[in-house]
């Protein structure tokens, strides 16, 4: 290292002290330009280079638009966190950190009531209190707002009405916390209780008093708040079946449990403008959502999203407190920070909704699967959030991977008076998938054949559309299968093992972005945009607004720029933190980012790549085509003596304009049907995922031990295999929580039991199996690189494979999640008595003894298989529908082939008989302007 | 109620000097006598890198070493550690050097949102100073009590096991992002590491 200049005092970047430990952040850099920590060039690394385009990456999954792109230097390797330094020393900051001169402490006041009216609130005796400079309450801050625009049902404090326990009513700012504690206590609010609702079942009925009125149509004077009913295909099929299941489900409400509670600081400029620090996923909702409450406009706030200390859906929302901070802020003229303890991270909850699902399934005698209907009701809480969404979700992501031949879906989601449910991990899917796989498993049992073999005969190919209309575009599930299948050893196992022990299989199919985004008016503006600047000494500023929130979009975006760029990854620079500085971002949720935020940031790397070339070829006199950009330099194809460096190129590139500035943006291409909600769902891409799980089931008590998971997951093109893996196995971390231990739970008065992470119960490191997780790269079209998601995804498919490895454990199916000692023990001691058996030992289990149809399908499974990768080569671009393998002609519309073949969005009044629980929400006339929202 | 004496819900108690040795510095503060460690450190004496995530002994991310043991600061009083050694995450790194538990957590994907890795740098440190060649089944004893919800623990043993083995001397560190760019540290964190203003 010799001959560089030193971009810091501190030693050489390859020093290594004899104890170990090694220069951080200190390193020798090399001249000007040259960039990087090394000054020599580094070879092309043809392992990363894709084969179609002379590199040596293999590409079992064909090529791709973004392959010329490739420069073989990060996409698809290991790469540590761009932030991980400031993780790991204690220096990131998150809401809490953020320590501001003068800066005082807010705490807000909370109901006690499920449900009152708010007759007064007293504010004197606190205003009095020495110490105490700022009080607010509902009326200083009249605006309702939403993250949904057409659920705008919450205000920053209680106007008129609180709708739960710990709904806000007031807050306080005061010199400490001991004094805005005490402020708290002293403010009078008088109270009418009202008839408050805690099953989600009455939310079904009507009331004199609903939580919300649903502004223009209220649905009779019940609490619900969004229904849904969808009918695809032709119902005749599901007449006779060779095998059907029918299920009622029932789970629990579970919470994100990030480690880090909600926490905002909000400061007034002396320009008077707002800065609003806080852990946000999606901090534009929330600089829309504060401009609305506190009437200015937007350029007059600049949210500052700080490090994010885990999202997972729990900090997407615009959230109260963080209007009560800029309130507060504003009255007190000083910086004002609200920290919640953990039992307020319950109160504003917005964990998964407690739902009752019921799935009846049909196969027919070739072992299709003949139609779906899924019925869920699920318990939103006291406000909308993503619900409009969610209900949606609960139905129309169970539409694949499966080809179906009739899919029907009742949904609805009602108000009660408990903390709001709304998006999280997996949004909307995760409970229905599970009802759905263990359907699948309980008919491969009926038909006596292998439920993975049953699953790969029925899957939609690549390339194909679901029967509402989803267009899939690549599709890994067959390898997910097969990988699982093989890795787990799974036919030496399954139905092999002794009581007890057992193994089962469960699939996922999820979102990669929402196609159509929430918010975004004319719905003609981009997803995701992304600026770069490079500017004289070769240094690369990326400005995102991308939230990064663990799951390492900050690298992702940093990692694609370095790949077109061939710059060290450490030239990179992204800045995602500032409204005030990054184009608008739609955020994390929805797993949009990596697919939105990396394919803008292409496209503008694209653009500087193509100013550098094009210089390149002002002073070379080579065609750009003819010229390679490998690590900070350019050089001829044909003789790499012939080449300039990055930064001679980058300089006259530079010549009369200054600082290279390159915008990119990504619109997800146009798509869906024109049914009713047929925007929900849609997305540019869909990732898919398979797991197997192993469960010891002690029979003796009911406990139930995860011991081994084989999880395969498709993400199109792993941009970092390390996040990828981390996504997977902390996937299986949530998700095995909710199927065995987590759970809200609501005693008698309806009062949460257990806002705390002592009794709300998160796995720990003991509960965890040994988890393998498998990369499947299926290389996505439009996705950047090929990448599709992998955040939330790979949740879906541990809850059904573990309650199918307890059925294969102890022939007992348990539909009540979680699967908690005491409920499974119940199970076992019913079983027992049902046989008049007296030990457990001598439970007997299930073992599968092939029909006839078992060979069947494993032919049909691989003339599938042939098929699949004919259209995942796109050597085969004929056009596949849902119901090609009912032997419906794709090219014809299947309302005009299939008589019976319906599409529709209200329930006939035939149907409207036979409805589940939450089809009757149909049942109710809907009333015109009975006040409320919109 | 008007004309009463407003009585306070806590009463204030007394300051004192605190003073104990935080990351190698004698640090002097004046906090109450009833303070809770975890605020004197965080509010005094500027480790905001303990973090809060439950204040009842839940989630082991105020986890602080007091002479060298790992203690829950949220669980403790100030005054029981005063005149103790102690050791945020902030004092893992020696001057520009990051220790080997560190520079393992980011190369191995020990830390996803970062906030409970303070809380499990300190108990795994704790644990490879008594014990540099545990097994998988003892570090997961050792970090039974922090909790962590994106990673699912698994690439948290593997930090510690890498950690351990470069305390063991058997092995360098080296960084698996490496294949191209043999030192591709970053050259400080992406970002400015604290907001305008900050107080430190
Ligand atoms: S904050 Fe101390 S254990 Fe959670
Ligand atoms: S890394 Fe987020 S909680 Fe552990």
């Amino acid at each position: 290292m010799s001959g560089g200049y030193k971009q810091q005092p501190g030693g050489g970047g390859n020093e290594t002290r004899k104890d170990g430990k090694r220069v951080a952040g200190k390193q020798s850099f090399s001249p000007p330009g040259s960039g990087g920590s090394k000054p020599e060039m580094s070879p092309r690394d043809l392992d990363f280079i894709p084969e179609t385009v002379g590199g040596k990456e293999k590409q079992p999954a064909g090529s791709h638009i973004h392959d010329r792109a490739r420069t073989g230097t990060t996409v698809g390797k290991r790469t540590t966190l761009v932030d991980a330094n400031a993780k790991v020393t204690g220096q990131a900051w998150y809401g809490d950190d953020v320590r501001l001169p003068n800066a005082i402490i807010g705490r807000i006041v909370r109901s006690p009531h499920h449900y009152a009216k708010v007759k007064s609130v007293d504010t004197s005796k606190a205003e009095k209190l020495p110490g105490v400079l700022a009080v607010a309450t509902g009326d200083d801050a009249p605006n309702s707002f939403g993250v949904l625009p057409v659920t705008k049902d919450e205000h920053a404090m209680a106007v008129e009405k609180v709708r739960h326990v710990g709904d806000l009513v007031a807050c306080v700012a005061a010199i400490d916390e001991a004094t805005a504690r005490e402020a708290v206590s002293l403010i009078e609010v008088e109270y009418e209780v009202l008839d408050s609702i805690h099953d989600m079942k009455k939310g079904l009925e009507d009331v004199d008093e609903p939580i919300h009125w649903r502004g223009k149509y209220h649905v009779g004077t019940t609490n619900v708040q969004k229904r849904v009913f969808q009918e695809f295909g032709d119902r005749s099929m599901v007449e006779n079946p060779n095998a059907s299941y029918h299920g009622k489900w029932k789970f629990m409400g579970v919470n994100h449990g990030f480690t880090e509670p909600h926490a905002v600081v909000a400061h007034w400029d002396s320009n008077g403008r707002l800065q609003l620090y806080t852990p946000q996923q999606v901090p534009h909702y929330a600089h829309r959502a504060l401009a609305t409450v506190l009437d200015v406009p937007m350029h007059q706030v600049n949210v500052i999203r700080t490090f994010v200390g885990g999202g997972f859906g729990g900090k997407s929302d615009p959230f109260p407190h963080e209007m009560c901070a800029a309130i507060l802020s504003r009255k007190s003229g000083r910086p004002v920070r609200i920290t919640f303890d953990r039992e307020e991270v319950f109160w504003v909850n917005r964990g998964r909704h407690p739902s009752h699902i019921e799935v009846q399934m049909y196969a027919d005698e070739e072992a299709r699967i003949s139609g779906f209907d899924i019925d869920a009701l699920i318990d939103g809480g006291g406000f909308a959030s993503f619900g409009h969404v969610t209900s949606y979700y609960n139905g129309v992501l169970a539409t694949a991977p499966y080809e179906l031949g009739s899919f029907h879906y009742t949904g609805a989601r009602v108000w009660t008076n408990k903390p709001a449910s709304g998006a999280m991990r997996g949004h909307g899917a995760v409970n229905t998938r599970c009802a759905v796989e263990v359907g699948l498993d309980d008919m491969s049992e009926q038909l006596q054949v292998d439920p993975i073999d049953l699953r790969l005969a029925n899957l939609l190919p690549p390339h194909s559309r679901t029967i509402s209309g989803f267009r899939i575009t690549s599709n890994g599930m067959r390898q997910a299968l097969q990988r699982v299948r093989e890795g787990s050893d799974w036919d030496n196992k399954f139905r092999k093992l002794p009581l007890g022990k057992g193994i089962g299989i469960g699939c996922g199919f999820f979102i990669s972005g929402s196609g159509l985004p929430i918010h975004w008016d004319p719905n003609k503006f981009p997803h995701a945009t992304v600026h770069i600047q490079i500017d004289m000494d070769g240094g690369v500023t990326v400005h995102t607004g991308a939230a990064d929130i663990g799951q390492g979009s900050t690298t992702a975006v940093a990692q694609v720029v370095a790949e077109v760029l061939a710059l060290p990854i450490e030239m990179i620079h992204v800045r995602s933190h500032e409204s005030d500085t990054s184009p608008v971002d739609l955020g994390s949720y929805s797993s949009r980012v990596t697919f939105m935020n990396a394919n803008a940031a292409i496209r503008a790397a694209l653009e500087i790549k193509e100013k550098i070339l094009n210089a390149a070829w002002d002073a070379l006199g080579y065609h750009p085509d003819t010229l390679v950009l490998n690590d900070r330099r350019i050089y001829y194809k044909h003789d790499p003596a012939i080449g300039m460096s990055y930064l001679q190129a980058l300089h006259k590139a530079q010549e009369d304009k200054g600082a290279l500035i390159a915008s990119g943006a990504y619109r997800s291409p146009p798509m869906g049907g024109v049914h009713k909600g047929a925007a929900a769902g849609l997305a540019p891409a869909y990732s898919f995922s398979a797991y197997v799980a192993e469960v010891d089931v002690d029979i003796e008590t009911g406990l139930i031990k995860c011991t081994d998971v084989w999880a395969a997951h498709d993400c199109g093109k792993a941009l970092n295999p390390m996040a990828v893996e981390g996504q997977i196995i902390g996937s299986c971390h949530m998700g095995l929580g909710q199927v065995l231990s987590e759970q809200m739970v609501y005693g008698r008065t309806g009062h949460l039991q257990n806002p705390n992470l002592l009794e709300y119960k998160i796995p720990s490191v003991h509960e965890m199996p040994n988890v393998t997780p498998i990369i499947i790269e299926s290389c996505d079209p439009e996705g950047p690189f090929g990448a599709k998601e992998a955040g939330e995804g790979p949740l879906l498919p541990i809850l059904p494979a573990v309650v199918n490895a307890v059925y294969d454990a102890i022939g007992i199916r348990v539909n009540d999640l979680p699967l908690t000692p005491d409920k499974v023990w119940a199970a076992i001691a019913k079983k027992m008595k049902l046989e008049g058996i007296d030990d457990p030992a001598d439970l007997p289990v299930p073992r599968l003894d092939f029909s006839e149809l078992q060979s069947k399908l494993v032919a049909r499974a691989a003339e599938h298989e042939t098929r699949d990768k004919r259209r995942q080569k796109s050597e085969d671009t004929d056009a596949y529908v849902n119901g090609v393998l009912f032997g419906f002609d794709p090219n014809v519309p299947l309302e005009d082939q299939v008589e019976g073949w319906m599409s529709s969005d209200k329930p006939t009044p035939e149907q409207l008989a036979e409805l589940g629980l939450a089809g009757t929400a149909w049942l109710k006339e809907e009333q015109r302007n009975m006040g409320g929202g919109n | 109620m008007v004309g009463e004496e407003h009585v306070s819900m806590i009463p204030a108690a007394p300051s004192e000097v605190w003073s104990a040795e935080v990351n190698g510095q004698s640090q002097e503060v004046l906090a109450p006598s009833n303070a809770i460690l975890l605020d004197v450190l965080r509010d005094k004496a500027g480790c905001l890198g303990v973090k809060r995530g439950c204040d009842m002994g839940t989630c082991g991310c105020c986890t602080v070493l007091i002479d060298g043991e790992p203690r829950l600061s949220c669980l403790t009083m100030a005054q029981d550690a005063s005149g103790c050694e102690i050791t945020t995450v902030e004092g893992l790194a020696d001057g520009a050097h990051l220790a080997p538990i560190q520079q393992c957590f980011a190369d191995h994907g020990g830390s996803q949102c970062g906030f409970c890795t303070p809380g499990f740098l300190i108990t795994s440190q704790a644990l490879l100073t008594k014990n540099p060649n545990p097994s998988d089944k003892e570090i997961a004893c050792a970090i039974e009590g922090n909790l962590c919800r994106c990673t699912g623990y698994q690439q948290i043993i593997e930090s510690i096991q890498a950690a351990a083995s470069i305390h063991r001397g058997e092995s360098e560190l080296a960084n698996p992002a490496s294949d191209a760019h043999p030192d591709p540290h970053p050259s400080g964190p992406e970002e400015p590491t604290m907001p305008p203003g900050h107080a430190r």
